[in-house]
């Protein structure tokens, strides 16, 4: 059966940075000699890890898409490749689903609409958004200034938690404080 | 009494349901670590509030997002 598969490795660059370059053009020979198509090949560039992986506390993202049959069992072949090349620190490929193929369409629908009202999306597209653009605000007075954080912050959050316990106080009645460590129990 | 306990208690919504998203994708980590503890535990879905479906992809994509070193497996609580 045809397939969407995904691949993404993360590649050491603290010796030699064109490694990027030359791993992943192989990957990308190993593929379509075995008879799979490329459909993108997106670099995330140098990234900090989350966690040190051999060492390293840095490494650069690469993902690549191709189309192949599941009967050449490439994901197999590209194991292989990963495993025997040491300058490749993580590796994962998996099949994309329909699913999220709908949601990427979906989040690229939604992010021309933002562009396109430019101003403000004031739209009413419930708290969650509005938080999150709240957030990024944050972060980006963060990195300008790093005193006014603190009130940015607590600003931020006051605006968020406030009418969210509004719009759902009603129901609830009294004890609205503790709920959490209640449902926690 | 158990009835009384209920009417007490907040009604929590899905945020995946709510924003109508089908996949949730792990190179967002921003918005998985929302659903970590501090340690880098996985929220279970009766703090969070998620739906089965949704809690089930989270926890996949948290996964996946580990594997990749894009969020931590533990992060040190400093003492």
């Amino acid at each position: 059966m045809e397939k969407l598969y995904c691949t993404i490795f993360i590649v050491d660059i603290s010796q030699n940075p064109d490694e990027v370059e030359t791993i992943s053009s192989r990957i990308q020979q190993l593929i379509e000699d075995h008879g799979g198509i490329i459909k993108t090949n997106n670099r995330w560039g140098k990234r900090r890890l989350a966690y040190a992986l051999a060492g390293k506390t840095h490494g650069s993202y690469v993902e690549i898409e191709f189309n192949a049959s599941s009967r050449l069992n490439i994901p197999k072949i590209l194991e292989g490749e990963f495993r025997l090349n040491d300058r490749v620190l993580r590796y994962m490929t998996y099949i994309i689903e329909k699913e999220e193929l709908v949601q990427r369409a979906k989040n690229a629908g939604k992010a021309r609409s933002v562009k396109e009202e430019t101003p403000q999306p004031e739209t009413p597209r419930k708290e969650e958004e509005s938080s999150e653009a709240a957030e990024v605000a944050v972060e980006e007075t963060n990195e300008i200034s790093e005193t006014s954080e603190a009130n940015e912050i607590s600003e931020a959050s006051e605006t968020e938690a406030q009418p969210a316990e509004e719009t759902t106080e009603p129901l609830t009645g009294n004890e609205p404080e503790n709920e959490k460590k209640e449902e926690g129990e | 009494m158990r009835g009384m306990k209920m009417m007490h208690r907040k009604k929590r919504i899905c945020r995946f349901c709510e924003s109508g998203d089908i996949f949730i994708d792990f190179r967002d980590e921003k918005r998985l670590v929302r659903f970590l503890t501090e340690q880098g535990k996985i929220v279970p879905r009766r703090t969070s509030g998620n739906c089965n479906q949704h809690q089930r992809q989270l926890a996949q994509a948290i996964k996946r997002a580990r594997h990749l070193a894009l969020i931590p497996f533990v992060s040190d609580i400093p003492r």
